[in-house]
């Protein structure tokens, strides 16, 4: 997948608001693969929708949203699977992870899909976030900040041409948030994909190439 | 595989599948046993060993009062007998021929003479459950007949009994000449020796050979052709309920009780569709216990579900461990219904070996493969569902 274009794309739940100011809704916009693109958002101006809409879990909305220009209203549901296993790869705002997994567990339910990584490069990635003395604590009884961690190795441990990092850093120090965007910036750049990133102010300091305001 | 089977194991309630487990064991042990009883059973009610040994049975038109009186025909007409004929139960179709002319017969021992009126009745001679001597029909020489064994116990155990005469063994009897006076309308009267050849189980009448009868009859009686008035039927299996009711429409009655036999097996029939029915419903209301289980246990796990579909899992993927989990179910509770049937029939079976020593075993196999099938069905309809119901949670809203 080498485009992702949103042409006149608006959540439904906005469809009554005539004011809607954004870099992003009623627009015609294009991700590209291989750029860094980041969307600032404040609460309540569909971030987590546009997520959601890209993620191929929501549908409400109007407008088009396509991949390398075919609407994904017409992606069949096997098809999304392919894509969320090799095209697509996400980080949810919710993290979306297994609290009654342990965090290497985690990272193994995805691993074991798609055999991407060896346990040896993981266990660095554990390593360099500071999250080693974790691998084998339940999700459940681990901070915010240390489960984005996991989510972010989760994440990378797939093929993709884009990644969607929705608030990645929004529980992690500056310290921390220099490592991720590290290891996530190191990662995309070597599999060539676009990485869109979401926030609604605390950021990772990154040479994006745009920035929408949502 | 594991991982995932960690995740959704998450709610499996032990109670409601337990639940199932045993609801549908109970089914499945009913369906099985009630197909395997009707299969081991029925031999005792048909078959060669079985209650109904014979394979023929004998109609007439029943008798009734204002037949009588009326001097109605109690014939078979050739319709009937057509009728008869196109039967599935039917192999052969023979009529009994009576005497048109009347016969007396009588013997002399030992200087002692005896003698009465009497008639012959013939048919064709492959109903006859005993060979006529060669050349018995060659005139001038003896008359061979044969008797029912039943008039010889009657002689022996009754007659001979309290008036303090000889028994009788069959051998004897046929030693004994008889002297056969028939007469015909126009007075001719023929004179012929008589013996008895044997004794039938099967016939309940004074049999001479069709061929015998044939020509004795058209030589002193030559206008009479009557109609028969019993029939000898050979039947696929004088068990078969279908005879019971084709009797019963046209108002036949059968000579001794074969149509008892017919009956039980028609009873054996309704209870065992009862039962199976039962066995069945019982089967359905624990498959609805399970699917009803499952689907709450994916509604509870719609969250993990999704998001394991949203990091790529396929809809397959996921719905596996549960498919899983009821076919293993479902299998256990064959195996174990197997496993119950052969302990239950085992006890049975030595009771109706008790009360019927040469029955054969029935065939186990096709109770073993509607068991399969039934548990393939069952298995295959919750895979089904369970797939239908993460399609249905999977799609995008």
């Amino acid at each position: 997948m080498n485009k992702i274009t949103l042409h006149n794309t608006l959540p439904l739940v906005f469809a009554q608001r005539p004011d809607v100011a954004s870099d992003l809704w009623r627009q015609d916009v294009c991700f590209e693969r291989g750029h860094l693109y980041l969307i600032e958002a404040a609460s309540g101006t569909g971030k987590s929708s546009l997520c959601a809409f890209l993620a191929g879990y929501r549908r409400d909305y109007s407008g088009t949203i396509a991949f390398d220009g075919r609407d994904i209203r017409q992606v069949h549901t096997f098809e999304w699977t392919g894509i969320r296993r090799r095209q697509l790869s996400l980080i949810f705002q919710e993290l979306r992870l297994f609290p009654e997994l342990t965090a290497w567990e985690n990272v193994q339910l995805k691993n074991q899909l798609t055999h991407f990584k060896r346990d040896t490069e993981l266990a660095t990635w554990f390593e360099a976030l500071g999250i080693a003395d974790k691998r084998d604590t339940l999700l459940g009884q681990m901070s915010f900040g240390q489960q984005q961690r996991v989510a972010l190795i989760r994440a990378l441990c797939q093929p993709f041409d884009f990644l969607l990092a929705d608030e990645p850093v929004s529980h992690l120090d500056p310290a921390n948030c220099h490592i991720v965007g590290e290891l996530m910036m190191n990662e995309a750049r070597r599999q060539g994909a676009g990485v869109i990133v979401t926030s609604i102010g605390h950021h990772m300091d990154l040479p994006y190439e745009k920035t929408f305001k949502l | 595989m594991k991982l995932i089977w960690k995740l959704l194991r998450q709610h499996v309630s032990v109670g409601q599948l337990a639940g199932f487990f045993f609801a549908n064991l109970l089914g499945m042990l009913i369906v099985l046993l009630s197909l395997q009883f009707y299969e081991d059973v029925l031999p005792a009610f048909s078959g060669e060993d079985g209650v109904m040994k014979n394979t023929y049975i004998i109609l007439s038109k029943r008798i009734a009062a204002v037949s009588t009186l009326s001097g109605e025909a109690q014939t078979f007409s050739e319709a009937d007998i057509s009728d008869l004929r196109r039967q599935g139960f039917v192999r052969k179709v023979g009529a009994f021929t009576a005497s048109q002319f009347q016969v007396y017969t009588s013997i002399s021992m030992g200087g002692v003479g005896m003698g009465t009126d009497m008639f012959f009745e013939s048919v064709p001679d492959e109903f006859v459950d005993l060979q006529w001597p060669e050349a018995s029909d060659s005139e001038g020489g003896e008359v061979p007949i044969i008797l029912p064994r039943t008039y010889l116990a009657l002689y022996n155990f009754g007659f001979a009994q309290t008036k303090n005469l000889p028994k009788l063994s069959e051998g004897v009897v046929s030693l004994i000449p008889m002297d056969l006076r028939l007469r015909g309308e126009d007075g001719r009267e023929w004179r012929l020796r008589g013996r008895v050849v044997g004794f039938s189980t099967r016939l309940n009448t004074v049999l001479v050979p069709e061929s015998f009868m044939q020509r004795t009859n058209a030589e002193l009686a030559p206008g009479a052709a009557a109609a028969p008035t019993r029939l000898i039927v050979e039947v696929e299996n004088p068990a078969d309920d279908a005879i019971a009711s084709y009797v019963q429409q046209h108002g036949y009655e059968l000579e001794d009780d074969s149509l008892e036999a017919g009956r039980a097996t028609y009873f054996l029939k309704v209870v065992a569709a009862i039962v199976i029915a039962v066995g069945l419903l019982i089967s359905a209301l624990s498959f609805y216990i399970l699917m009803l289980s499952v689907y709450l246990l994916v509604q509870k796990n719609a969250e993990k579900l999704q998001n394991l579909l949203l990091i790529g899992y396929s809809r397959a993927r996921v719905a596996w461990p549960y498919q899983l989990l009821t076919i293993l179910l479902n299998v256990l509770v064959l195996l174990l219904a197997i496993a119950l049937l052969f302990w239950v029939r085992s006890l049975y079976l030595e009771r109706l070996w008790q009360m019927f020593p040469a029955l054969s075993e029935g065939s186990v196999d096709n109770t073993l493969l509607i068991g399969v099938a039934l548990c393939s069905f069952v298995s295959f309809m919750n895979a089904l569902a369970i797939r239908r119901k993460i399609s249905a949670i999977s799609r995008p809203r």
